[in-house]
């Protein structure tokens, strides 16, 4: 219990990790808002670059490209696909005046 | 009210994370392997054997690192239930900027300097304010009921999450963790286009530098598709957000509407 709690390990980086993951992946499963899903997403994303860090330093950089660079493009993407998604929230919010997915159900047909 | 309590506790975490960071970051964790004289250019697969950089622990094992861990750990954890559970959409973003936060104070832990600056410009600068920005355009911030789906959407989606735990355990069970007499290949060399091979010189880890020497050597490809991956972006941004008929000002696209 004490190596657990002051010996702070990859292990606890790679759970929080994990748990920012999950809250994400739970915040798009149970919320219908489209703004709340699209932060979601960047939760994890950020999950996933932590876990990407925690591993560079456990191995150290061997390839070619290191982590840092790769999650540093990872952050770009994500920058892109907030801009386009925030993008699409307001055209939609234009037509229909409101932005809940279970609403949006024209293609379903 | 409740948004400048969560100002306060965001600015509390960035002065704790200033306190933090140069103890963290004193001690540079990784020994740059030096490399053998004539090996430079035409031997980039050899091997030198060094010591694995670091343990088990990632540093320190201290209580002051272990409590700040916890700290910003529980920060991030927090912000994010907050994201997922208030119906306000501007307690959402707050909670999405503390767990930004607490996300860059982790990754100055993990040695990662450059990113957790990154982060912070880009996360909790730039894309926190354009989600803010938006939520004023609509102007609607309190709505929406959570998760109004039937039994069998909470069944569906409960298995699928199950599943997803599981996996992510079995995963973070089964993590080997690096022996500490594991050798290491040699960092690659650089390779600037038009420039031949330039002998990786010894960089923090981490560091600006460091991410700069990848970022325009091996990384540059990448690099330059990213810059026209966030053109594309602004310009698709701008021609989906964009009223169809600009005389009719906001209201009612046609062509929206079936």
């Amino acid at each position: 219990m004490n190596d657990l709690l002051f010996d702070v390990g990859y292990g606890h980086f790679l759970v929080l990790a994990a748990v920012l993951f999950l809250i994400g992946v739970a915040g798009v499963l149970i919320r219908r808002n489209a703004l709340i899903i699209l932060m979601s997403v960047e939760l994890m994303l950020n999950a996933a670059n932590m876990t990407l860090l925690t591993f560079s330093r456990m191995w150290g950089d061997q390839g070619a490209l290191s982590a840092h660079t790769f999650a540093l493009i990872v952050i770009g993407v994500a920058a892109a696909e907030a801009s386009v998604g925030l993008a699409i929230v307001v055209a939609v919010f234009r037509g229909r005046r409101n932005v809940d997915v279970d609403k949006l159900t024209t293609l379903r047909h | 009210m409740k948004f400048l309590a969560w100002l306060i506790a965001a600015a509390l975490i960035l002065c704790v994370a200033g306190i933090a960071t140069p103890s963290l970051v004193h001690a540079q964790p990784v020994p740059t392997a030096e490399r053998p004289a004539g090996q430079g250019g035409d031997a980039p697969h050899a091997i030198v054997t060094k010591t694995h950089p670091h343990d088990d622990i990632v540093e320190s094992s201290g209580k002051g690192m272990a409590v700040l861990f916890w700290i910003f750990a529980a920060a991030s954890i927090a912000g994010a239930l907050f994201v997922v559970t208030r119906r306000n959409l501007i307690a959402a973003v707050m909670g999405m900027v503390g767990s930004f936060v607490g996300i860059a104070a982790v990754y100055m832990m993990l040695y990662a300097q450059f990113l957790a600056v990154i982060q912070m410009l880009v996360y909790a600068g730039a894309i926190m304010v354009l989600f803010v920005f938006v939520i004023m355009i609509l102007n609607r911030p309190e709505d929406e009921p959570v998760a109004p789906t039937g039994r069998l959407g909470q069944v569906i989606g409960g298995a699928a999450i199950l599943y997803l735990v599981a996996r992510l355990a079995m995963i973070l069970i089964n993590v080997a963790l690096p022996n500490k007499a594991v050798a290491l290949a040699s960092p690659a060399p650089i390779m600037l286009p038009g420039w031949g091979t330039v002998a990786a010189e010894p960089v923090g880890w981490g560091t600006v530098k460091a991410v700069g020497n990848d970022l325009f050597g091996p990384g540059l490809f990448p690099f330059e598709a990213i810059s026209i991956l966030l053109l594309v972006a602004v310009v698709g941004a701008i021609a989906i957000a964009r009223p169809l008929h600009p005389d009719d000002g906001t209201d009612a696209d046609p062509g929206i509407h079936p």
